[in-house]
């Protein structure tokens, strides 16, 4: 065991067994990225050193290696040089100091907000006609059920909207229902908040689960009442296509 | 030179860049949704014994309170469409053993029924903030509630995993008192961070936790009282975490990073120095 492979993969193991268990039992584990670094530090380092044996570097390298090595340099080249030379290790400092530093927000969160609708959803169609009769039926209901959260603008601005995040969705945005078909509409009032997937965050939507107090019929209707009055209308099929 | 050594430079380089390019990837995080409110409470670290037991504690005036906007509960029946408190401020405090969390907002009348909840997410698994409620598609899990009301003059550690599962627990480790003075209530709830109970809430300092509150007004309108069960003013899901001791270690982990990428630079010159001189 006296070649360099064998001493470079036995220095690297050293240094992670090191950062990764020893140096945690004094202080604060290191996250992975910083090991990763490290590791890619010490490996480049260890390759340096064990594999360019002699030879005419200067030829490969050239200009950056008689800039590494300052040969005939003065003025600005020098100082250029020095520079390269400090500035490299504050950068790897740098970034070990802002991938340490304590952060006062909380996790960062990666909802998905259109999440992809169970099977059983795709492609219905609104079994009632768009009467007049039934669209003012459906405001009604909107009224009674959906502007507490929703407005009675349609925009997202009921009285009890706030202290909910994320907060009740603005109809009256293009990029709310105008981008979603009935279908799609008729899952998330069916069954809510609670029935997102884990993608969409369902422990946080305060949109409830209406199948539990309104009849199907109920709901698209007020499916039609809600495009007619935000004043969008619904993905179609042939806009998918 | 040969091939082995061109390589073997090419990617050493390609990999400190990849190494610097990850790391300020990972470093860059986007900001949380919810706008210009708080999203967090704090739990200041402090080094003495805290105010476990009184809302008027100096201290606690020291502290920055985080507030939360309060809606009336209408995601499930029995709604209510008009609540008396609107918002609620939260300050927080440990000291490594104990914490304890104020909260302060605004009611015009002290009554016996007036009373104050605070929600936490227990373990890992995701809980619905209404009550733990059932989810469809995800499997969650229980919530713990600490929950006071004036006329009881203390604390119930409650725990729910779904509507009509709320329920007083065996292990009652939570203390809370109230103080109403000109229109405003201060409520301090207490526990140890750690209790060793599964159905409680289990707090580390340094770990993010799920909290959400909800509130209601006692006060007696027509011969009934105004706001009682889940005819409340509740929140959703906000974060809570104990701040974690001072940690040092960091600078140590910047200058190890330093002293490395000198060595790196101080090989890469000797070598070529060593090659150009052969
Ligand atoms: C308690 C407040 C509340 C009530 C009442 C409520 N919603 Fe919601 N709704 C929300 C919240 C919060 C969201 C955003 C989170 C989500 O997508 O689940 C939402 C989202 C939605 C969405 C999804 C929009 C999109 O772009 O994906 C639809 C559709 C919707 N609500 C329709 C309704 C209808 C119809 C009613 C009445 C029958 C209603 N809501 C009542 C709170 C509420």
């Amino acid at each position: 065991m006296k070649g360099p492979l064998a001493k470079t993969v036995i220095l690297l193991v050293g240094m992670y067994v090191f950062l990764k268990f020893i140096l945690p039992l004094f202080t604060a584990p290191l996250p992975a990225s910083l090991i990763f670094l490290y590791l890619a530090l010490t490996l480049a380092s260890a390759m340096i050193f064990y594999t360019m044996s002699g030879g005419s570097l200067d030829e490969f390298m050239g200009p950056i290696g008689r800039f590494l090595t300052g040969t005939g340099q003065t003025g600005i080249a020098g100082t250029a040089r020095i520079l390269v030379f400090v500035l490299f290790p504050l950068l790897v400092g740098w970034q070990t100091y802002t991938r340490l530093a304590p952060s006062d927000m909380p996790p960062a969160e990666n909802r998905t907000i259109h999440p992809a609708p169970p099977g059983e959803f795709v492609g219905l169609a609104n079994p009632y006609p768009r009467t007049p009769e039934n669209v003012m039926m459906g405001k009604g209901l909107y009224a009674a059920f959906c502007s507490p959260c929703h407005g009675a603008n349609f925009d997202g601005k009921g009285p009890a909207a706030v202290g909910f995040n994320p907060p009740p969705a603005n109809f009256s945005d293009p990029g709310t229902i105008a981008q979603l078909q009935e279908s799609y509409l008729f899952w998330r009032i069916k069954k809510g908040g609670v029935g997102l997937p884990v993608e969409a965050m369902p422990w946080k939507s305060a949109m409830p689960r209406w199948e539990v107090e309104l009849p199907d019929e109920w709901i698209w209707k007020i499916i039609m009442g809600e495009y007619d009055g935000a004043g969008q209308s619904p993905r179609t099929w042939e806009e998918e296509e | 030179m040969g091939y082995k050594q061109i390589f073997n430079v090419l990617l050493g380089l390609v990999l400190i860049v990849t190494a610097v390019g990850a790391s300020c990837a990972f470093a860059s995080d986007p900001p949380p949704e919810g706008g210009a409110e708080s999203v967090a409470v704090r739990l200041y670290l402090t080094d003495g014994s805290i105010p476990a037991n009184d809302p008027n504690a100096a201290a606690w005036d020291a502290l920055q309170p985080a507030e939360f906007k309060l809606a009336p509960q209408v995601h499930w029946p029995d709604r209510i469409q008009e609540v008396t408190v609107k918002s609620v401020k939260v300050r927080g405090m440990h000291n490594g053993q104990e914490m304890a969390i104020l909260l302060e907002y605004a009611d015009q009348s002290e009554d016996a029924a007036d009373a104050a909840a605070i929600e936490f997410m227990v373990g890992d698994k995701m809980a619905h903030f209404a009550h733990g409620q059932e989810m469809l598609q995800v499997e969650g899990g229980e919530v713990n509630i600490w929950y006071w009301k004036k006329e009881q003059g203390k604390a119930t550690d409650m725990s729910a995993k779904g509507f009509k599962t709320l329920r007083a627990q065996e292990n009652q480790n939570v203390s809370a008192t109230g103080a109403w003075q000109e229109g405003t209530w201060r409520v301090v709830f207490s526990r140890p961070l750690q209790t060793g109970d599964e159905h409680d809430v289990q707090i580390t300092p340094g770990e993010w936790r799920n909290v959400a509150f909800a509130f209601w007004d006692g006060e007696i309108v027509d011969g009934a009282v105004k706001e009682r069960g889940s005819q409340k003013a509740v929140s959703s899901w906000w974060y809570v975490r104990a701040e974690p001791p001072p940690d040092n270690s960091i600078y140590g982990y910047v200058v190890l990073g330093i002293a490395l990428a000198a060595g790196f630079e101080f090989f890469l010159v000797r070598k070529i120095r060593r090659g150009n001189e052969s």
